[in-house]
């Protein structure tokens, strides 16, 4: 992005952002403060109903905001009409449940949806949907229609729709939930690739071991941010950890188990490998 | 259901619940689609005995979701038999047992309707035409086995609740039916550790308690914390189905069906340990290893 007027400007810049739904008492996000640069990974975690799929929907300008110091998207202003619709075409949204983005009468249509919205010429479209067919392992499905599919393979047809489009940063909503181990390492993989080629991804995940490569943690409390820091830093403070409702990936839930036990680990590991270097290096 | 088979079902049980046994016999079925039908399950045979508890796993489009809506009667297989308590389905009392198979769905939140949390947990055990009193003990019940007291949820708008709220709130709303076998269908899914967690001590409990359980789920870690047993689907068909198996054909299979190991597991074998003999939980891994 060499034409970009400012190159530290982050593609999401958000600042004392707020969200009430029509007829509640409270706000689903509450001066919420977050800026995410291109090429980063964050990851957004907290209990069901703290505000992460409400924050991916605004971020994607899926929603307007009901107050903000400043709310932009790739340059959009997320608070005006007109900013939110150029929003979605810059910020791809993955929802939590593919049942409700899965428009088309077969795989490779709802693949290619996205692109001929866009007006794509038809053979860039067809390499395209291609290319995206094989990167999710969806090439023998091409024309199953998608209320034929599997729970997992439709969030797999829903994710190479998102990323079909052209997107300067990727929001994804639990992408894995739904998936077998092995497809969730294709997305996982999927998504660190993509992340490699410089796009910017939020990750809303309940999952803590995915959480552990991001760069960035933010962690949600009844919509305010309750944490704000790198992976580490978050699970290192345990009581917070289980106040917001969260938990530690395995191993670190191994480790404390361990020091209860009055057999404390150097450091606190929160990988298998970095569990089995903490065992043999203890006495 | 006539009104006498009505009262023979809501007919009180000796207090413990006992457990159902569950066994298929060369279960087959398959979806209609235009082109031509879709095999989902063929020749599918195991048995879970009262009170066991068995991990449905396969990849995504294995047929798990399927064979769980068959075994609870609500697709009728097209050739083989899901017999319940030693009963087959031209059994007298067959009709019955299927009351007593309770089946959560996948996101069960999302067929929440009522305008309370106690009507909608009711509307089960009324269709079952259980008298109001008894209906009503069931609920509370089952609202304070998920973790939801009635003095605070049983008056509230189920929209009002969280997610994890409300997939609780569903789940009673199967429990009050009182299954003595308990289907689930992915409910970990989406919910956070914290709310896993308090599920995964309900489903403890109704295990203690002698519900059959067999539960649907891609994840290692839980279906191993939480089931005796195994059952692997592959293509529809059961490509494994008893004891869990971590020998190196374990894993090959285990790997074949785009599965993983539980990381207790795979901790045990990297520690140079029995694998076969991995601890369930932290906890019990922390007691062996310290």
């Amino acid at each position: 992005m060499t034409s970009s007027p400012d190159e530290t400007a982050p593609l999401l810049d958000i600042r004392g952002l707020h969200y009430r739904y029509a007829g509640a008492s409270a706000d689903a996000l509450a001066d919420l403060d977050l800026q995410v640069h291109e090429g980063e990974l964050v990851a957004v975690v907290g209990a069901n109903g703290s505000g992460k799929s409400t924050l991916a929907r605004l971020l994607g300008g899926l929603e307007k905001p009901t107050a903000a110091r400043l709310a932009r998207a790739c340059g959009h202003d997320l608070l005006a009409d007109d900013g939110r619709i150029a929003a979605r075409r810059d910020v791809g949204v993955l929802f939590q449940n593919p049942e409700n983005q899965l428009v088309a009468q077969c795989v490779e249509d709802d693949v290619a949806f996205g692109l001929e919205n866009l007006a794509w010429p038809p053979a860039d479209i067809r390499r395209r949907v291609d290319e995206m067919l094989a990167r999710f392992g969806l090439e023998e499905l091409h024309l199953r229609e998608p209320h034929m599919l599997s729970g997992g393979q439709k969030q797999r047809t829903a994710l190479a729709g998102v990323i079909a489009v052209p997107r300067r940063v990727l929001v994804l909503d639990e992408p894995t939930a739904m998936l077998d181990p092995a497809g969730r390492d294709e997305v996982l993989a999927a998504v660190r690739e993509l992340h490699g080629e410089g796009l910017a991804v939020v990750y809303v995940t309940q999952e803590m071991d995915e959480a552990v490569g991001a760069d960035r943690v933010v962690a949600l409390e009844r919509g305010t941010e309750a944490y704000a820091g790198d992976a580490d830093g978050l699970f290192a403070d345990v009581a917070l950890v289980r106040r917001l409702g969260l938990g530690l990936p395995a191993a670190g839930e191994l480790a404390l188990a361990l020091a209860e036990r009055g057999r404390g680990l150097r450091g606190l590991p929160l990988t298998m490998d970095a569990l089995l270097e903490a065992l043999g290096g203890a006495p | 259901m006539s009104r006498r088979e009505a009262a023979a079902s809501a007919a009180p049980r000796p207090s413990g619940l006992a457990g159902m046994s569950l066994a298929c016999r060369d279960v087959s079925f398959s979806y209609e689609e235009a082109r031509a039908p879709i095999p989902a399950l063929r020749d599918v045979s195991f048995v879970l005995p009262a009170g066991g508890s068995l991990a449905l796993m396969g990849a995504s489009g294995s047929g798990k979701s399927t064979l769980l809506q068959v075994i609870r009667g609500l697709d009728a297989p097209e050739s083989g038999a899901v017999v319940l308590d030693g009963a087959a389905p031209v059994d007298v009392g067959y009709a019955a047992r299927q009351r007593e198979v309770g089946l959560v769905f996948q996101a069960p939140e999302l067929q929440l309707f009522a305008s309370t949390a106690r009507d909608d947990v009711a509307f089960g055990p009324r269709r079952l035409g259980w008298p109001e009193d008894r209906v009503s003990t069931a609920v509370e019940e089952a609202l304070d086995v998920v973790g939801l007291p009635p003095a605070h949820f049983a008056e509230r708008h189920p929209y009002t609740l969280s997610g994890g709220e409300q997939r609780r709130l569903a789940l009673a709303g199967v429990l009050a039916m009182r299954p003595r076998l308990l289907l689930l269908d992915e409910p970990f899914v989406s919910l956070d550790p914290g709310t896993r967690r308090q599920l995964v001590g309900i489903l403890e409990r109704l295990k203690a308690a002698g519900v059959t359980l067999l539960l649907a789920t891609h994840d290692a870690d839980l279906a191993w914390a939480l089931c005796e047993e195994l059952l692997v689907l592959r293509e529809g068909r059961a490509a494994a189905a008893g004891a869990w198996d971590f020998s190196a054909a374990g894993g090959r299979l285990l790997a074949a069906n785009r599965l993983r190991e539980p990381f207790f597991v795979e901790l045990w074998r990297r520690l140079g340990r029995d694998p076969q003999r991995a601890p369930r939980t932290a906890a019990a891994a922390a007691e062996d290893l310290s």
